[in-house]
């Protein structure tokens, strides 16, 4: 049995001799886990440390007198346990209000030592008291350095866990502020700045450890009920939450760099304020909370996951890449002219099932990459929060779908682009109250995000209940700024994504549209980048909802393979609207050159893809050519291509980085033959062509 | 000072050759012999299907499928102004520049050779422009001649990103 507490070791130690060897050994080594991977507090650490050190002498022989020796690893290991009873009684103790509070240990874990100790990640990181108790007053320095013998994947390791606890503090506080009874919240706050803290001091962060304790001391006399978690002190919690992040970035930034840690602007603002902080200005009455249930709310997170390991994300894009090797591989193998003409039933079968394990590997390695939208929703609630409170209006917000899972590099791209559209909704979707007043609506807006699985992809939606977007207005400025003709044949969605368009929000007269054109062509580009779609439908007055449809993944694209002439190339799926063979009466050309084709009403450029690419033997007649719709709104464009050969699961691939990049193509993939198919980049194409597409309008 | 100067170019001299002792795979264009570093040389195959890439430089063949890897492959004839291979035996020599891997097309490979300091030779001054700068040196050794070719040279990315240029500026 190997030990994983302290009482555990002190058990064990009790029924061994020193003759046990083998057995001492077990003991010595998972005592010096625990000494140096914080499973122990730091007051105990140094116990754990000599018993370790004692053990080590008379298993390895070189102790003198093995049985004082044990008898000293048993005194050691009661001292540390010793040292814990003291911590629990301090914990224990209602501490007195203002900052001597905070040297007494924030962690009771008498209840459940062991199973609090199954859980490393939350208690780990106890702080160092003498720590505590050196930090000075704010001082002024304009920076200082990373620790000489910093371990540098040590510093990593504390930058993602400490992101993870930051997020979760600041869904805790936005939970707080709904729900100042929430006292649930309070400790997770209360723990994350604490457990920064804690390791923050351990890797020598003496200034992340000063600030977070002065945090932590407003979140724990919040959590002792001693002050109330008014607007003001929310404010203070959300900014020394954005403080943290600040300082992270600082250190993530000296870790790159020159290994010099900036202080970032407002820190010492900031830590006065902490100091400073007057818990009258958020006075009211404390004693409806019936003050005999906090000893029972024990701080302690129960964790809701399984066991995990963290793994490198660089790993497991790896791992996945070569899954998707492994399936095209394989289609190969089972598409194999031998295989077709295999006169073994037995051969065949032994491929077919080769196959079936390879999807399901294939479907098992995408799913560890995929994470709930659940951290990227919650982000966007403060989102909300700070827009709506800077314009002054009062908006709701609400998620649904939180655990639709997502590939986890999505996730990074779609951020961006959900804080802008969230940011628009709230600041120009929402009216004021007054104005929903007038038009009959509840004075509090309403921004909805709700995720779901629709067809093979993951839709998210942004609803507002604002004002709705006036297709008229849009239309008429799209005409003013000769981004469209005539409004004629195009439907809503493709008027409503005219406002994607770069350069339309610089309209100055639709007031109820204006601005939404700012960052949104952007918005645009990085759900093209993720091969995203965006649909906006909206009801003028009645509020607008915009559909982003994402691929489930990255790793997979789904592509038409089309042939042009003696070339493959595979054009994204989610690009293409529809493919027809044209008839005479569809085609023109203008001032000679620039074809065109109409189909229901609009207007579309023709690109001969063998000409943009000048390939050999391709159809040179449109009417035995097919044209394939690619494009959104305006942008709608009509490639001509021979014929389509299917559509296929490609693993897109950079082009070598000797190519360097190619205008027109995204990357390569490796098709069913083996042979690298290009893989169409479709903006690209469209814009290789622009005089004609000038031209053409 | 004259005296000084001499020397010290003399011992450049030196130490720049004494790098290019070493192993060098040779293979053939157009009839005659270059050699390549070894350790630049991470594997040979066989000629396969090559897609072209558009909108690229003659000399850059497109791109192959290398264990689901792809990379991109440099014709060496054309690339040095040679008419394109007629050979039946091309094969292409997998290189490793730093962490970029890519193809050239050669005619034939024919051995890996050893060659010492002393057989190496400075690439001569011709007075008609030939492109001397992507030689190392020439090999002297075994009675037969071997241009040595500076092979990150020759296939500078920023050279291949100009062509595509120019190209681009005259479309198709």
């Amino acid at each position: 049995m190997i030990p994983t507490s302290l009482d555990d070791a002190v058990a064990l130690l009790m029924q061994l001799e020193v003759t046990d060897t083998g057995d001492l050994t077990v003991l010595q080594e998972a005592l010096v886990t625990m000494a140096f991977e914080n499973r122990v507090s730091s007051a105990q650490q140094p116990h754990v440390a000599r018993a370790a050190r004692l053990l080590g002498t008379i298993t390895n022989g070189s102790s003198t007198n093995a049985l004082a020796d044990l008898g000293s690893v048993s005194a050691a290991l009661d001292q540390a346990l010793n040292a814990r009873v003291v911590n629990d009684a301090n914990a224990h103790v209602r501490a007195a209000p203002g900052k001597s509070q905070t040297k007494s240990r924030a962690k009771p874990r008498t209840k459940n030592p062991a199973k609090s100790r199954a859980q490393p990640a939350v208690i780990a990181n106890t702080i160092d008291n003498s720590v505590v108790e050196r930090l000075p007053e704010p001082r002024t320095i304009a920076g200082e350095s990373l620790p000489d013998d910093a371990d540098l994947s040590l510093l990593r390791d504390f930058l993602s866990e400490a992101g993870e606890y930051i997020a979760a503090s600041e869904v805790a506080l936005l939970t707080l502020e709904a729900n100042p009874r929430e006292f649930e919240a309070v400790n997770t706050v209360f723990r994350a700045f604490h457990t920064v803290k804690g390791t923050a001091a351990f890797l020598g962060l003496a200034h992340i450890a000063e600030f977070a304790h002065e945090a932590e001391s407003l979140l724990m006399r919040v959590r002792d009920r001693q002050i109330n978690y008014g607007p003001a002190c929310a404010d203070l919690a959300l900014r020394s939450v954005d403080m943290l992040k600040s300082l992270l970035g600082a250190v993530e930034d000296a870790l790159v760099g020159d290994g010099l840690l900036l202080h970032p602007s407002g820190y010492h603002a900031l830590m006065t304020a902490l100091d400073e902080y007057n818990p009258a200005v958020d006075c009211e009455s404390l004693q409806t909370a019936p003050a005999s249930d906090a000893p029972s709310r024990v701080a302690r997170v129960e964790s809701t996951t399984e066991a995990t390991i963290r793994v490198r994300i660089d790993r497991l894009d790896r791992l996945i890449n070569m899954v998707g090797e492994l399936v095209i591989a394989q289609t190969m193998i089972a598409g194999d002219p031998h295989m077709a003409g295999a006169q073994s039933p037995e051969l065949t079968r032994k491929v077919n099932h080769a196959g079936k394990i390879v999807r399901e590997l294939q479907e098992l390695s995408m799913s560890m990459r995929m994470v709930p939208l659940r951290s990227t929703f919650q982000k966007l609630a403060r989102v909300v929060r700070d827009t709506a409170s800077k314009v002054g209006k009062s908006v709701q917000f609400t998620t649904d779908g939180d655990d639709v899972e997502i590939d986890r590099n999505l996730v990074d791209i779609l951020a961006d682009p959900l804080v802008h559209m969230v940011r628009n909704a709230v600041d120009h979707g929402i009216e004021q109250s007054d104005d929903r007043d007038r038009a009959g609506k509840s004075r509090t807006g309403s921004v909805r995000l709700s995720a779901y699985h629709s067809s093979g992809n993951v839709v998210v939606d942004l609803i507002d209940d604002g004002g709705g977007l006036h297709r008229d207005r849009i239309v008429d400025k799209a005409i003013e700024n000769g981004l469209i003709e005539s409004d004629r044949g195009m439907t809503d969605n493709e008027v409503f994504n005219l406002i994607f368009a770069p350069g339309f929000s610089t309209a100055e007269n639709v007031t109820e549209i204006s601005g939404r054109g700012v960052g949104l062509d952007v918005v645009r580009r990085n759900l093209e980048l993720i091969r995203g779609r965006l649909e906006i439908t909206s009801t003028a007055g009645a509020g607008t909802t915009f559909s982003l449809r994402l691929p489930l993944t990255l790793a997979v694209t789904e592509g038409m393979l089309v042939r042009v002439g003696v070339e493959r190339f595979v054009i994204p799926l989610t690009q293409i609207h529809m493919s027809f063979r044209p008839e005479p009466s569809m085609l023109s050309t203008v001032v000679g050159q620039g074809e065109m084709v109409l189909r229901r009403g609009v207007l579309m450029p023709i690109v001969r893809l063998h000409r943009t690419f000048s390939v050999q033997g391709a159809i040179e007649n449109p009417l035995a050519a097919l044209l394939v719709i690619v494009g959104d709104g305006a942008q709608r464009t009509a490639l001509m291509v021979d014929e389509l050969l299917g559509q296929q699961q490609v693993v897109a691939k950079p082009l070598g980085e000797a190519l360097g990049r190619i205008p027109g193509f995204s990357g390569g993939a490796i098709l069913g033959d083996g042979r690298v198919g290009l893989i169409l980049d479709v903006r690209e194409t469209m814009s290789l062509t622009t005089p004609l597409l000038q031209l053409a309008s | 000072m004259t005296t000084t100067s001499t020397q010290s170019s003399a011992a450049a001299t030196i130490v720049a050759s004494a790098a290019r002792a070493g192993k060098y795979l040779t293979f053939f264009l157009a009839g005659e012999e270059y050699g390549l570093e070894i350790l630049k040389v991470s594997e040979i195959i066989g000629m396969q299907a090559i897609t072209r890439v558009p909108r690229t430089p003659d000399f850059v063949r497109g791109v192959i499928n290398l264990r689901g890897k792809v990379i991109p492959i440099t014709d060496l004839r054309l690339k040095f102004g040679m008419d394109a291979s007629t050979e039946q035996e091309s094969c292409i020599i997998v290189v490793q520049l730093r962490d970029v891997q890519t193809g050239i097309v050669v005619d034939r490979v024919s051995e890996v050779v050893m060659l010492a300091e002393a057989d190496i030779a400075d690439p001569p001054d011709f007075a008609n422009g030939v492109q001397t700068d992507l030689l190392l040196g020439i090999g002297k050794a075994g009675g037969c001649v071997r241009l040595l070719l500076d092979i990150d040279k020759v296939l500078a990315a920023h050279e291949v990103a100009q062509l595509t240029e120019s190209t681009m500026a005259h479309p198709v």
